[in-house]
């Protein structure tokens, strides 16, 4: 039905409020289902470990300790200072291991290779393994991302 | 009540109405041509995919999608529960005759040209379902949570991360957060055992609706010749034959899933390096090496990124192909044809390659 001098009929007028209706409310679930599903995720600024953990280390070994949910690695240089990494391949996120004999990180998923400091010198990696900050405190050894002051 | 199955059906008919559709499938011509064996193979891939069903839900009762118990459920499932070591290995060997079928599927009605007009949307339905298999057999392979699988899905979920823009929030949904974790096991259960399923059985009532209303396509020059193309029945003649066919795989399912049960590692530590040979399931292969042989640097750009983009773009093509493929029987649509024998050839060279 349409009145003379209406711009549309009662149905038109009536989908269009119920569609608009729906439309928006759906609209409105979108948001928090988006929410819901990306967990927030924040990596550790620093993590606290105990010195005397890692005092021991030969040097040029290395030892593992807990990133956040990544394997962090520390390594104890000839001179006896400290590099510490966060132990995942900059390729495709594999876990790397560290060779003594070779001095040399290697990542068994493409073959990817890096030197001691980190370097990346061989396969896939396009970027070295990223560093973290290491601060000795005793009795604490602090391991910070770089760019936490 | 001496005839009571039949007063039965007549009082369901009553009811369902369901002979509209057995005189439907006893009148369906199924063409008889030198390509007809292709047609078998979308059969196969339904009794396949039944098989996963049915062992799923059995493997579902022990299964604990946990950090600390999915690995030792798996065991137990391999050792204590009586059977589980065969339902097991059915699914696991049934995931990979499911995906070889649907691979061999896809390409025969690539080369055989099914696709074309008015199958447009069936191709593009099937395109999906291939897109489910491979998320199913992705999703299922991290669940017995050892190394292997660990890092396995570690480098397929990091492989969006390379795509501009959107890449990164594809692999933060993939993991439930920046890393593999127990966050990511609990993520790819619901998505193996409840979203998929769901899914995967509303694109196949498109497929299989798609495949009855616009029945079976004939050979393309038999179609631009005029010819007629001598028919059978749907049911039972067509059906008899799918059954044999039937019987035969199952039986070498069976023989296979009983010889060679798939191993299980030890429990996944998400601390340790990576094992070696760390390799995907078999029909991710030929990608894995394709990712691998790409140098990390092209030009000033990541050499992944080109070669996610490549693959990306060769997903829409496929997806597209009715469309593009719109003058099947000139110079452009043999072209495409070839492309079909290329990709077979492209993707068995690296596979083997990635073995070596
Ligand atoms: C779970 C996966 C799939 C199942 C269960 C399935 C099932 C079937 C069945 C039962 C048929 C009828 C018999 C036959 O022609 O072989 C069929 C036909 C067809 N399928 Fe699939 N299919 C699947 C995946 C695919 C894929 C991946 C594609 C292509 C990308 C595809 C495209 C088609 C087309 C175009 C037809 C019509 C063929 C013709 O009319 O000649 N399907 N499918
Ligand atoms: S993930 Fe390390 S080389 Fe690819």
């Amino acid at each position: 039905m349409k009145l003379k001098h209406s711009l549309f009929t009662r149905r038109q007028f009536l989908n269009g409020l119920f569609g608009g209706w729906i439309t928006a409310l759906l609209a409105t679930f979108i948001y928090p289902v988006v929410k819901f599903i990306f967990p927030a995720y924040r990596e550790p600024d620093e993590v606290i470990l105990l010195f005397s953990d890692f005092e021991g280390m030969a040097p040029g070994s290395v030892k593992r300790f807990p990133w956040g949910s990544k394997p962090g690695i520390l390594k104890k240089n000839d001179d006896g200072t400290y590099l510490a990494f966060v132990g995942v391949c900059t390729h495709l996120d594999c876990n790397v291991a560290y060779l003594p004999e070779q001095k040399k990180f290697f990542c068994a998923c493409h073959d990817g290779w890096y030197d001691e400091y980190g370097t990346n010198i061989g396969g896939p990696p396009a970027h070295p393994l990223r560093r973290l900050v290491v601060e000795i405190a005793a009795p604490d050894l602090i391991i910070k991302r770089e760019d936490v002051e | 009540m001496k005839n009571w199955p039949k007063e039965l059906s007549i009082w369901l008919d009553d009811r369902f109405g369901l002979s509209a559709i057995t005189q439907f499938l006893k009148e369906k011509p199924v063409p008889q041509h030198k390509h007809s064996i292709w047609l078998y193979t979308g059969s196969a891939i339904l009794l396949f995919f039944v098989i996963q069903v049915v062992t799923g839900f059995m493997l579902i009762l022990y299964y604990k999608p946990t950090l600390d118990a999915a690995n030792a459920s798996v065991a137990r499932i391999m050792t204590e529960v009586p059977l589980g070591w065969i339902i097991r290995s059915v699914h696991s060997w049934s995931s990979t005759f499911m995906i070889a079928f649907v691979f061999i599927h896809l390409i025969s009605i690539w080369l055989t040209k099914s696709y074309r007009k008015p199958r447009e949307i069936t191709w593009m339905s099937g395109v999906f379902l291939l897109a489910c298999s491979l998320v199913f057999g992705f999703t299922g392979y991290l669940l017995p949570w050892d190394d292997l699988s660990l890092s396995a899905t570690k480098v397929g979920t990091d492989i969006p991360r390379s795509i501009p823009v959107v890449g990164a929030w594809v692999t933060k949904l993939l993991r439930g957060g920046g890393d593999v974790t127990g966050d990511t096991l609990t993520r790819f259960f619901g998505i193996h055992v409840c979203i998929l399923p769901i899914f995967i059985f509303l694109l196949l009532a498109i497929h299989v609706y798609l495949i009855q209303k616009k029945g079976m396509s004939i050979p393309l020059d038999a179609e631009t010749r005029n010819e007629d193309v001598p028919t059978i029945p749907f049911w039972p003649n067509f059906v008899y034959r799918e059954m044999v066919v039937w019987l035969v795989l199952v039986g070498i399912l069976f023989s296979i899933a009983i010889v060679f049960p798939p191993s299980l590692d030890k429990q996944a530590d998400l601390m340790a390096a990576a094992p070696e040979g760390v390799k995907p399931e078999w029909y991710f292969l030929f990608l894995f090496q394709t990712l691998k042989i790409f140098p990390a640097k092209i030009l000033f750009v990541n050499g992944d990124s080109v070669a996610v983009l490549i693959m990306l773009l060769a997903g829409l093509f496929i997806f597209f192909l009715p469309v593009i493929d719109n003058k099947p029987t000139e110079r452009k649509g043999k072209i495409i044809t070839a492309l079909g024998y290329v990709l077979v050839v492209y993707a068995l060279i690296m596979s083997v390659w990635s073995l070596l």
